[in-house]
């Protein structure tokens, strides 16, 4: 233990503390722009600074460790000049169109400006640095923002591990933060997590837009809009309209999206449950027939796209059913609204809501349509459905909880009395199990091999053996860059064979998506415990986990449309395959 | 380092020994220039007092070369200066050492074309 003085306060810190946590353990919050614990500590912005007797210079109070007997001001008249001239100078070189900024409400260096009223004297605020406006279907990159954090380099590269976004450097009076100069996210080896977007404190990094899109099709008499709405948000859309992180809005939410006038509205569940079933039947056909193994579940874009770029030589072991909400879009559009709503399937236009960027790239993916007609039409992430709520003037607070009908909630909706499953792997696990020896799948117990629970960032890998039909299967559960990184690492090595793998992009798995409301706040691994309960109050603790083998919905589509699991029709409609991706990342 | 940021160093040395030597204005603010121009090569552009800082304080001099400057260009100048010593590593704070000697030394020189009365 080191003592220590902050603004005439005696404090008692470990060695090897930060200056900036110090304070923060008497409750003094240091402002940060730069920092993200673990993951940035360099020191760039100058934000951070304090005063420390007998340094003649000011020091970062985020990078440097406290010693015992220091005198610090955190908030002395050269610290907060010396703070105010730097958010000058930073501002100066920021453009800024606040009001039509993808960051909207959440811009951490807005808020820090405003916070220490800043003044322009010789320089008004607002000429770019550089104007560059790098596109890509899933993420974009506006460089007139950018105020050189390099958080999200930090980010793309120790936690996401794709080593995208560099900060480049050979000039070191202009530098810039970009993927490989002169080409577009798409032709780099982005795998569209959008983990960047979430960090970015400014807008210079962005989902790409499709609220333009979204908002022309509602407007247009001839098509029928569809949305459908990833479980996930009915958890976290609350976020940005004051609710607490962990508040559970699902019935304000299917009256937003009546308001915002789309024809037709639902939740993802009918597609889920449809790819279960069908992973299910595709693990047994594959451990019967010897077929490659492991298999990779499909669901997660990001993932699949991180295979295809990094790990060609396991296409192979990806499950070939199509992602939940593509899934079900063809469902929607090829078979529910010829039926019942009488339209081709050309006429309706689907919408999916996601807690994801990468959803916005899969969309883009040529081979996702059925006889020339696209699965998916749009991806709104809960960041941008929130910002069409508040446009179009809905008071989301002041809406009811109250589930408002619609045909294709009642056509689709799982029976009712039971909670969906977070956990895809034990869906499919539980499916598989059903089909074989016909009774429900056991609590499975998972061993943390990687990562940990408590620090998301890095991605976890869980490890667990479960005996189906007298045979002992190994599966695994891969979250995050680094942590699949890791996983290939372990098949390439061969120690272990394994039957059964979820792989997802995003460490924390959706809930931590980058499509999700931004939390500067709460850590992490808080923000989605909490995201968590939101899920369960909602669907109640109390009740039996949801069979998709019973869901009226699926037997139902299964009777009048898609047959059975691998029937012709849902080979048509269902399956997908996947190709090598080149890329350039430098 | 460049032979020329060499001599402008030189020049330093005379500035920081000998307290009285007084430059006219032009003179002055040329020199500073150019020393600032001088060390561009050895900005890193990692953090912003330094990168950015060097480059306003260059265009607040240029005020004063085209006649533009005014009082607050000079209160800009010494906060930008001073600023430097919250710098990461030593090149943004030597700059802003050098800066602050110059600056002590021919306050008057740099006050007289931009005083109000
Ligand atoms: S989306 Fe993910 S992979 Fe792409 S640049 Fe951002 S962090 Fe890197
Ligand atoms: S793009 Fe955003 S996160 Fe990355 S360096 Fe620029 S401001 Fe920082
Ligand atoms: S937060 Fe410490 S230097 Fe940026």
């Amino acid at each position: 233990m080191a003592s220590i003085t902050i603004n005439g306060t005696k404090v008692k810190v470990k060695n090897g503390t930060t200056i900036l946590n110090a304070a923060a353990s008497i409750g003094i919050k240091i402002p940060t722009l730069c920092f993200i614990e673990e993951i940035n500590e360099i020191g760039f912005c100058r934000i951070c600074v304090v005063e420390v007797e007998g340094e003649q210079d000011l020091v970062s109070s985020c990078n440097t460790p406290i010693k015992s007997g220091m005198v610090i001001e955190t908030d002395s008249k050269k610290v907060i000049k010396s703070r105010e001239n730097t958010l000058q100078l930073l501002a100066a070189n920021h453009r800024f169109d606040c009001w039509r900024c993808p960051k909207d409400g959440s811009c951490e260096f807005y808020d820090i400006l405003k916070e220490y009223d800043i003044l322009f004297e010789e320089f008004g605020p607002g000429i770019a640095r550089k104007d560059d406006l790098i596109y890509g279907t899933g993420i974009s990159q506006d460089l007139s923002k950018c105020i050189l954090c390099k958080r999200c380099v930090a980010v793309c590269n120790n936690v996401v591990t794709a080593k995208v976004l560099k900060f480049r450097d050979d000039d070191g009076m202009n530098p810039f933060v970009s993927p490989t100069v002169g080409l577009e996210f798409d032709q780099t080896g982005c795998i569209f997590c959008g983990q960047c977007v979430k960090v970015c404190p400014t807008g210079t990094l962005f989902e790409t837009d499709h609220i333009q899109m979204v908002e022309d099709m509602l407007k247009d008499e001839n098509k029928t809009v569809v949305v459908q709405i990833a479980p996930s948000i009915q958890a976290s859309i609350g976020e940005e309209f004051g609710f607490d992180v962990g508040t559970s809005t699902v019935g304000k939410l299917y009256n937003s999206l009546r308001l915002l006038g789309f024809n037709e509205f639902t939740d993802t569940s009918l597609g889920e449950d449809l790819v279960i079933l069908e992973e299910s039947v595709e693990l047994k056909n594959r451990i019967e027939e010897g077929k490659t193994l492991p298999l990779f579940t499909s669901s997660c874009p990001s993932a699949v796209r991180y295979a295809e770029l990094y790990q060609p030589e396991y296409l192979e072991n990806i499950s070939t059913s199509k992602s939940p909400h593509i899934l079900q879009g063809a469902v929607i559009k090829n078979y529910y609204a010829p039926k019942y709503l009488n339209k081709k399937p050309s006429e309706v236009f689907v919408v999916s809501v996601m807690p994801c960027t990468a959803k916005k790239y899969e969309i883009s993916r040529p081979e996702l349509e059925v006889d020339g007609v696209r699965d998916v039409d749009a991806v709104l992430t809960v960041r941008e459905l929130a910002k069409m709520i508040k446009r179009k003037g809905i008071n989301f607070k002041k809406l009811s909880d109250d589930l408002p009908g619609s045909n294709l909630i009642e056509f689709s909706k799982a029976t009712n009395e039971s909670k969906s499953c977070l956990n895809e792997t034990e869906s499919i696990l539980g499916a598989y199990s059903n089909l074989i020896d016909k009774k429900d799948l056991e609590t499975i117990k998972y061993k943390v091999t990687y990562g940990d629970t408590v620090k998301l960032s890095e991605g976890i890998i869980k490890e667990a053996t479960v005996i189906i039909g007298s045979k002992k299967l190994n599966i695994a559960i891969v979250h995050g860059g680094a942590a699949m990184k890791e996983m290939y690492h372990r098949l390439n090595n061969g120690k272990k064979i394994y039957h059964f793998i979820e792989f997802m992009g995003c460490p924390g798995g959706c809930l931590n998506g980058g499509g999700m409301p931004i939390e500067v706040d709460l850590p992490m691994h808080e923000v989605i415990k909490r995201r968590t309960i939101a899920m369960y109050v909602q669907n109640n603790e109390e009740l039996p986990l949801r069979k998709p083998h019973e869901n009226e919905a699926v037997l139902k589509t299964y009777e009048e449309f898609l047959k059975s699991p691998f029937s012709e029709e849902m080979l048509k409609y269902c399956h997908t395959h996947f190709t090598r991706k080149e890329y350039r990342n430098e | 380092m460049t032979t020329e940021s060499f001599e402008v160093n030189k020049l330093f040395e005379k500035w920081i020994q000998d307290g009285n030597t007084k430059l006219d204005e032009k003179d002055l603010v040329i020199q500073l220039k150019s020393y600032l121009e001088s060390q561009h090569p050895e900005i890193c552009g990692k953090c912003t007092p330094c990168r950015d800082g060097v480059v306003k304080i260059e265009k607040l001099l240029d005020k004063y070369v085209d006649g533009t400057a005014t009082l607050k260009t000079l209160t800009e100048l010494e906060e930008l200066t001073y600023n430097l010593r919250s710098s990461r590593c030593s090149v943004g704070l030597d700059i802003g050492k050098n800066m602050e000697v110059i600056l002590e030394n021919n306050y008057n020189v740099l006050y007289q074309p931009v005083k109000k009365y």
